[in-house]
């Protein structure tokens, strides 16, 4: 506690004008298209969006762009093509060498391609182990920018949340870009 | 010109493909980051706010500060209060010990290297694992970074893959950079799922919500508290806002203004501990406080650590991150080691050639050129002046007030011109160290402007 009443205090004593907090006001960009503009987006930062058509089946279109998929994790319901449900394990460690995890987001930015996700299901790892993703969202649910995301985000609780935009990825050895850095190699967002 | 900036820069310079190399990728870096600005017609607005945004949050760190504390604790966190680097690595070697962990897998944080806590831990026989790319990659070669951001920049991939044969056994010869990152994901899994501790810096610190916000690429903060039990969380006092409001402000510049992308790959929320485990946050003082009796030096304190003002630095670019004396480098880490201490850091301050250009990019606005001037004016009075330069300038005053002299001087200085290379540069000419000097005209304006030769 001395500490911390030391710090306190220095900055008390340090302390001289104090400047108001700006009235947070600007005309931040929006998009005529923000489905369009948040798939350019993601593909920029290394994923991929798909925007379901009529009579399309989820599972179809996730089989499609993982045909190699084997070990398929999912807690949500009507993801038939998945394997196991990660929620059954009581380590985060057995997620390792899981292929594909399929997961809800709340929604997508349209400036930069991130969904916004919470922890929903057991193990948060579930998000950064496996070596592809699949984020759900509702294409309804596109925000323009981050000061509407953040707005969204009001009255939500969560222990863990994170806006996550395309692939793991590094550029650490001579700026060369590489997906896949620790986390997923593939980031797929499917647009119900 | 015998500052230790300038010899260990004249070191850099002497692999001139290396250090065009370094100069022409971070200009790449500026440039992207020039397109990302100018595609929001808002961006000189958003750095207005994010601006005022902290100088009032830097200008309200007591209640700021607390209101996190309640918040956090409310969330279930464990907070720490460090007043300096050695309280700060006490707390979490107490935490270890709590734990009776052995390895602490870490995302990159500069505040830790600030605090020297790597070596400190190694020296009490834990084992820090860095899981950033870059980072550990630096540490495997037992470097430190030469960037804020992009730790590993000065390094070529070849040393890197040579690097990585003697220590993951990967092919002779290959130094591909996917190969590489791949095999270090590859080894980097096992540590990731058998670390005991977690720990991670932080970008923000929200004081409304008592969440912590890391931003990686990699997905490497993520990943490494997603095993363990524990999470130690630890920001220098200033990374503190107000709210998830202003949030979307700092994010929507940071990555921008480093990199060149509109957000990083993984913006994380860390609120609560996870089930059966803890959540400790340091909150770290370690001369900060000191910064706020300096108004003059207060904008600093805004500093999200985007790296920018290095990528846009001519200097910098040219000379690299180990010519500075500071363990941050570039124009913030030139105003940084001076707060910290003058007389050990004032080499730095030469480092700049006052083009600003820092100043005009920073997403936070910080004055950072200006304040290098203003350093500069101060070196006499801490006994850093060049003798050198104070000669030179006292020559040049004593000249000035004295027009016939100098208009002698002037005269007579085209004979310089042909006068052998010895007598011009030699000790006596600090400013032709380094430096080719111009060729003198043959009259001076003076002259020409007096015969009506300029109108």
């Amino acid at each position: 506690m001395s500490s911390k009443n030391d710090i306190l205090s220095a900055i008390r004593r340090h302390t001289g004008k104090r400047y108001e907090m700006p009235e947070l006001t600007l005309d931040a960009i929006a998009y005529e298209d923000k489905v369009a503009r948040f798939a350019d987006s993601l593909k920029a930062a290394g994923g991929q969006a798909v925007l379901m058509q009529p009579g399309d089946d989820i599972n179809e279109i996730i089989r499609q762009h993982f045909p190699d998929a084997t070990r398929i994790a999912s807690n949500l319901p009507g993801i038939a093509c998945a394997t196991f449900n990660p929620d059954d394990l009581d380590d985060p460690r057995e997620l390792d060498n899981t292929d594909l995890a399929v997961v809800e987001g709340h929604f997508g930015v349209a400036e930069n391609g991130a969904v916004w996700i919470t922890r929903q299901v057991k193990h948060k790892a579930l998000y950064f182990i496996s070596n592809s993703l699949v984020m759900l969202i509702d294409r309804n649910s596109i925000v323009n920018n981050m000061h509407e995301a953040y707005k969204r985000t009001e009255n939500m609780t969560y222990d863990f949340g994170a806006f996550i935009s395309g692939p793991s990825k590094t550029a650490d050895i001579e700026q060369a870009l590489v997906l896949g850095a620790h986390g997923p190699v593939g980031v797929l967002v499917i647009l119900k | 010109m015998s500052t230790k900036h300038s010899k260990a820069a004249a070191r850099f310079i002497e692999n001139r493909k290396q250090e065009a190399w370094h100069d022409e990728t971070l200009w790449m870096v500026r440039a992207k980051r020039d397109k990302m600005s100018h595609s929001l017609p808002e961006w000189e607005r958003l750095r207005e706010l994010a601006s005022d945004i902290k100088l009032y949050s830097n200008s309200h760190l007591d209640t700021l500060l607390e209101e996190f504390e309640r918040n956090a604790t409310a969330n279930g966190a464990i907070v720490h209060w460090a007043k300096d680097a050695a309280e700060h690595n006490a707390i979490v070697d107490e935490i270890l010990q709590q734990h009776k962990a052995h390895t602490l897998i870490k995302s990159k944080s500069m505040l830790t290297e600030e605090c020297g806590m790597n070596d400190y831990l190694f020296g009490k026989g834990y084992d820090i694992i860095e899981s950033d790319l870059g980072e550990r990659i630096l540490q495997w070669m037992k470097l430190h970074p030469s960037h804020i951001v992009m730790p590993a920049i000065h390094i070529k991939r070849q040393e890197v893959g040579e690097m990585m044969e003697r220590v993951l056994g990967t092919e002779k010869g290959n130094s591909d950079p996917t190969y590489l990152t791949h095999a270090v994901r590859k080894n980097m899994r096992e540590k990731f799922l058998t670390a005991d501790v977690a720990m991670t810096g932080a970008n923000f610190a929200v004081a409304s919500t008592g969440e912590i916000v890391v931003c990686t690429n990699e997905g490497n903060a993520d990943m490494g508290t997603s095993f363990p039990k524990v999470h130690i969380a630890t920001f220098g006092m200033e990374k503190i806002v107000p709210d998830r409001e202003s949030l979307g402000v700092f994010t929507r510049l940071l990555a921008r203004s480093g990199t060149g992308q509109p957000i990083t790959s993984y913006t994380s929320h860390y609120c609560r501990p996870k089930e059966g485990g803890e959540f400790h946050i340091i909150i770290v003082d370690n001369g900060r406080s000191d910064i706020l009796a300096r108004p003059d030096h207060i904008r600093t304190l805004n500093c999200i650590r985007c790296g920018e003002c290095m990528n846009t630095c001519p200097v910098y670019r040219r000379s690299g991150g180990y010519s500075y004396t500071y363990f941050i480098p570039g124009p913030i880490g030139i105003n940084l080691g001076m707060l910290k201490d003058p007389v050990k850091y004032s080499d730095n301050v030469s480092a700049c050639s006052l083009c600003l250009s820092c100043s005009n990019v920073c997403p936070v606005k910080i004055d950072l050129g200006e304040q290098i001037y203003r350093w500069r004016q101060d070196l006499d009075k801490i006994g850093k002046a060049s003798t050198e330069k104070k000669i030179m300038s006292g020559g040049m005053k004593f000249l000035m007030e004295r027009p016939k002299l100098f208009n002698t001087a002037l005269k007579f200085a085209p004979v310089v011109n042909k006068m052998p290379r010895f007598m011009i540069y030699n000790s006596l000419n600090a400013w032709g160290k380094g430096r080719e000097l111009p060729a003198f005209a043959k009259q001076s304006f003076n002259e020409m402007w007096k015969s009506n030769k300029i109108k």
